[in-house]
């Protein structure tokens, strides 16, 4: 309700209502004011004339020496229904007309301006002179007719000023109607962008230039909020973009890092090894040299040699993690032959009942690389993936392929650069593995199998590989459902 | 007889390696670091020297450099048990063994051999070198 009273219509109409307020009294009171002094100068200056042309005739005449023409003259005045009262005073004595309404006279009290008293008749003397005879001769006239011709004015005067006062109010109501269902949409619309739909647009039409201006402002500003707000969503998703990017950067540089002094330490744990394993094999060497060929000591000095022997291949294994030197790489046009090769070997390896699919591009290349190692790499992702295999899903897929590095994985890869690569792919239907596992697969020494099923140098080694041919591995699994690794190697120009 | 210098910070390489050479019928000495080493080599001479290349003081590479810098005719071979670690600890920013062997094939080391090695290999190695004196 208090909203409704400070609306703009209803203050349009108290507005009109207060000017008229004040506005129509004084109207009406200066028009009323008019219409009296007009009615009013009418009728005493008709009435005036009236009696100064009856006093001349009567003087005129000579008819103010005859009684009865007096008398008859006053009837006369009456009987023309000019006026109420007629007398006439002449000396002592007084003629009156017999046919006056007002009585014999007494009243007779002059007036001078209408309506001075309230008898309802205009008194008035005229004086006369004729040669010696003075007199008086009095008239009075009904005010009656004129103060009904004024009320009646005053009633149209008010009815005008009632009828101004409604269509006043009606315009009022109408205009301002047309005024705010404007002003109404706009508020509808712009409490839609407040509310956050910024994609409706303010086409709100109207006559008036003020509200037409304050469309087009609203406007304005809309399609202003319309771009800001486009560009701190952009902003928004570029930033939570960068910042996953940022994430996924620091989680791999992290990887990188721990994978380096797990390299570092691996290697220094085998150059100690090493160390110490070469004068055991050298010492034991000799050792089989002193001994005579029948001793029974020589089959047992051959077991550690045999044993030290496995060790320097641990070693081995572990230095390939951490500092993969060894052979030299080499322009290899075609590496789909190395891959067939690794295959056979990996068919040899693993249980007939393991169905292996092949999917191998031919020619794959060309790419620097060292054949032995890659091969190893084959054998031992293979491995792995049989490791995870459970018991009914028994399949392992190997992929070769050409495949180009677009820049979005190379941006989530460091070490890897937009361009032409060698992707190999090996996918299992195995148990898969939780994030914390994937982290850790490529340390040396790390198993997920029971002690002693396997050294946990298998995917360490592919690492050191994968390092050295200048590669990036991708892994991808999910528990329950198998595990995909893909291995990235750079193709080479020629 | 052909003369041969081992210089290794451990005692048991030291100690096995000198019998192997001395059964093979090397002239043999040894030196627990590169400056002993070098300072034998000034005083007796040798065909072919057999060094450590992560030792305390001077390095094998350095120790390399040194002795073809003083000794061009001297053969040498550096050994390295791979890795990355120094004896007197692990450095994660350390250069890689096999950055030092390269290194040692640089400064002029003839051969250049990663731990363990077997006794054949070492001393076939040992003989080719020192065959071809010039």
């Amino acid at each position: 309700m208090a909203r409704n009273l400070k609306s703009l219509s209803s203050r349009m109409i108290f507005a009109v209502l207060l000017i008229n307020a004040v506005l129509l009294p004084i109207l009406s009171y200066g028009m009323l004011t008019v219409v009296r002094n007009v009615q009013e100068d009418f009728f005493t200056d008709h009435i005036r004339i009236y009696s100064r042309v009856f006093a001349d005739l009567l003087q005129s005449n000579d008819t103010l020496t005859s009684k009865a023409e007096i008398l008859a003259s006053l009837d006369s005045a009456i009987l023309g229904g000019r006026c109420v009262y007629a007398a006439f005073n002449m000396g002592d004595s007084r003629l009156i007309s017999s046919l006056m309404e007002a009585g014999d006279g007494d009243k007779f009290v002059e007036d001078f301006r209408f309506g001075e008293h309230d008898d309802g008749v205009y008194y008035l003397s005229i004086p006369l002179q004729s040669g010696e005879i003075s007199a008086v001769l009095e008239l009075g006239f009904d005010e009656q007719p004129t103060l009904l011709e004024m009320e009646s004015a005053r009633e149209t005067i008010l009815t005008i000023v009632l009828v101004y006062l409604l269509v006043t109010v009606v315009l009022v109501i109408v205009l301002s109607g047309l005024m705010t269902r404007p002003l109404r949409r706009l508020r509808r619309d712009s409490r839609k962008v407040a509310s956050g739909d910024y994609t409706r647009q303010m086409s709100v039409k109207s006559q008036i230039f003020e509200i037409s201006e304050l469309t087009r402002d609203l406007e304005h500003m809309r399609s202003t909020l319309v771009g800001i707000n486009d560009r701190l969503e952009g902003e928004i998703v570029s930033r939570e973009m960068a910042e996953a990017e940022r994430r996924k950067a620091e989680i791999y540089l992290r990887h990188t890092h721990r994978l380096q002094s797990i390299g570092t330490l691996a290697g220094g744990v085998a150059h100690e090894f090493n160390n110490v394993l070469l004068p055991m094999l050298l010492y034991t060497d000799l050792a089989l040299e002193d001994l005579p060929r029948d001793s029974p000591v020589r089959p047992k000095l051959e077991r550690v040699v045999k044993l030290a022997n496995r060790a320097k291949g641990l070693s081995e294994q572990i230095l390939t993690f951490g500092r993969p030197a060894g052979e030299a790489l080499e322009a290899t046009p075609d590496i789909a032959p190395v891959i067939d090769e690794a295959m056979s070997m990996v068919r040899a390896l693993i249980p007939a009942n393991i169905e292996i699919q092949l999917d191998i591009e031919r020619p794959v290349g060309p790419m620097l690389c060292n054949c032995n190692e890659i091969q190893q790499l084959v054998v031992n992702l293979c491995n792995n993936a049989y490791q995870s295999l459970s018991s009914g899903r028994n399949v392992i897929k190997v992929g070769l392929e050409n495949q180009r590095v677009t820049a979005e994985l190379a941006g989530k890869y460091p070490s890897l650069q937009e361009g032409a690569y060698v992707r190999l792919r090996v996918s299992d239907t195995g148990e898969g593995m939780d994030s914390a596992t994937i982290e850790r697969i490529f340390d040396p020494f790390f198993t997920t199998r029971e002690v002693g099923e396997g050294t946990g140098l298998g995917l360490s080694v592919v690492h050191g590989i994968v390092v050295k041919h200048d590669g990036e591995i991708v892994v991808a699994s999910e528990v329950g459902v198998g595990t995909t690794i893909d291995v990235y190697f750079p193709q080479s120009d020629d | 007889m052909t003369r041969v210098i081992i210089i290794d910070d451990e005692e048991d390489i030291r100690v096995v390696l000198e019998e192997i050479f001395a059964r093979a019928g090397f002239d043999v000495a040894v030196a627990s670091n590169g400056a002993d080493g070098l300072n034998l080599l000034r005083e007796q001479g040798a065909d072919l020297v057999i060094t450590d290349i992560i030792m305390p003081g001077r390095d094998g590479v350095e120790t390399a450099y040194d002795i073809r810098t003083e000794f061009p005719n001297t053969k040498i071979i550096v050994m390295s048990g791979g890795g990355n670690a120094a004896s007197s600890g692990y450095e994660p920013t350390a250069i890689t063994t096999s950055a030092y062997l390269a290194s040692a094939a640089a400064v002029g080391a003839d051969l250049t051999l990663t731990k363990p090695f077997d006794r054949d290999e070492l001393l076939k190695a040992a003989k080719e070198l020192t065959s071809k004196q010039d």
